[in-house]
């Protein structure tokens, strides 16, 4: 069944909240909080604790933000679900994966960003080892919990190179840089195991790989995503506009 | 020279293969940078590490995957030439191949691990546990996307015509071997 006329701007709302959470992410989570770069693994108790009582308002407030923001993944979940239903039908599993792991994924990002907002809250009251322990725990949740969103990935991908349409929805690169994005969450398991180097949280691959791939992809497909909701109501005009009779024909027709 | 005698330039496979290979290497060059980056400051930590890997070990794991390479070119060539029932014999090979290397790794993991040597031991075996095991995760999907492609071949799904899927599963498997023929070097030579 097609959406009514009425539903396109929900559709279209939703999908712009994927621009809104990578860019109030960037602003809040990354600039405002002070999580790019991040602060070292390696880091002290002592010099954790301090960068939190000298950051305590902004870690705070870009937390307080981000528990919100975060939402924004769920919700645009669900309009790339929409679309991806569009090729592989309403009752596709895949459209139903992503539209999982999309809401999941919100779940530790709410969960990191709330132990990191405690920590910056307590600061005054917790000892640096606890903070410490805070920072840690945050890392641990929002980065290896990078499964799910690799299978909401995965569906997006395997949906958008089937889509027969001469000019698809979504580029193949976009579903082909998808794969390479999940390629790169995979050495992210080894970050409680280094403190330095490149697979520790902060280290070259870790963040600097991992997570600026994962970026392009999400921006990538918010761009298309919106592409193609547009696209979709156009096609989805003209093919009522096809199918609604002259009048009077059909009477004429009839006798 | 005539039109008839102009071959067409045809990418195999599809586009975004390419893009997937490319960007996978990219991953694996800012990882053997970062370890020569690390080697350069500790030099000795680095070469005293590389001797207790076996060269005889990495060398016949090079020659496994070159020889599954070979035969992944074999069953793109019987495609190529519409051999049918050829491509699966040459794909199943290349998957038996890459279950032997799969049971060198395990042997040769379990051999240092016995000897106390794990990731934490140092720098070195880090890069060493690290590259190594990444690049196992890429054989492992290279060894599953061989059986899918044996099974769709079993069924005649790749010709002359009809050969893009089996040529995307070639280049990826290629691209497998190459980082091994890095890798070699790199951990079990340079001492």
């Amino acid at each position: 069944m097609q959406a009514r006329a009425n539903d396109y701007g929900t559709w279209k709302l939703m999908a712009w909240t994927g621009p809104i959470f990578f860019i109030g992410f960037f602003f809040m989570w990354g600039l405002l909080a002070s999580n790019f770069p991040p602060m070292a693994a390696s880091t002290s108790a002592e010099g954790m604790w301090q960068h939190y009582k000298d950051l305590q308002f902004e870690i705070m407030l870009g937390m307080s933000v981000c528990i919100v923001l975060g939402s924004c993944y769920m919700t645009f979940g669900i309009a790339v679900s929409r679309v991806m239903r569009r090729i592989e039908g309403p009752e596709g599993m895949l459209s139903n994966m992503e539209m999982m792991g999309a809401t999941i994924t919100y779940a530790p990002i709410l969960v990191a960003c709330g132990i990191w907002l405690t920590g910056a809250l307590q600061v005054d009251v917790l000892p640096p080892v606890a903070i410490q322990t805070m920072y840690y725990l945050g890392w641990m949740i929002i980065d290896i919990a990078y499964m799910v969103t690799s299978w909401q990935i995965i569906a997006v991908s395997l949906v958008f190179l089937r889509d027969k349409r001469e000019k698809k929805l979504v580029p193949s690169w976009v579903c082909w840089w998808g794969f390479v994005t999940v390629a790169s969450f995979f050495p992210v398991s080894l970050i409680p195991f280094f403190k330095e180097g490149p697979f520790a949280f902060h280290g070259m691959f870790n963040f600097w790989i991992a997570f600026p791939t994962w970026y392009i992809w999400i921006v990538s497909l918010s761009f298309f995503i919106i592409k193609a909701v547009n696209r979709i109501e156009i096609e989805d005009g003209a093919k009522a506009a096809k199918e609604v009779p002259v009048s009077g024909s059909g009477y004429a027709a009839a006798r | 020279m005539s039109k008839a005698t102009v071959a067409t330039k045809r990418l195999p496979a599809v586009e975004g293969v390419w893009v997937f290979v490319g960007a996978d290497m990219f991953f694996f060059a800012v990882l053997f940078f970062s370890f020569m980056s690390d080697r350069v400051k500790q030099t000795d930590v680095f070469q005293a590490s590389a001797t207790g890997l076996s060269a005889d070990i990495g060398g016949i794991n090079t020659l496994i995957l070159l020889a599954s390479s070979w035969f992944v070119v074999q069953a793109v060539h019987a495609a190529k030439q519409d051999r049918g029932a050829e491509i699966a014999k040459w794909l199943l090979a290349a998957f038996a191949c890459g279950i032997a290397f799969w049971v060198s790794k395990v042997i040769e993991y379990g051999d240092k691990l016995g000897a106390g040597i794990t990731p934490v031991t140092n720098d070195f075996y880090m890069y060493y546990y690290t590259l190594t095991g990444l690049h196992l995760l890429h054989v492992t999907g290279g060894c599953v996307m061989l059986v899918y492609l044996w099974l769709r071949a079993r069924g005649g799904a790749y010709n002359s015509q009809r050969m893009a899927v089996l040529e995307g599963g070639g280049i990826y498997w290629h691209m497998v071997d190459l980082l091994w023929i890095v890798l070699f070097p790199l951990l079990y030579l340079m001492r």
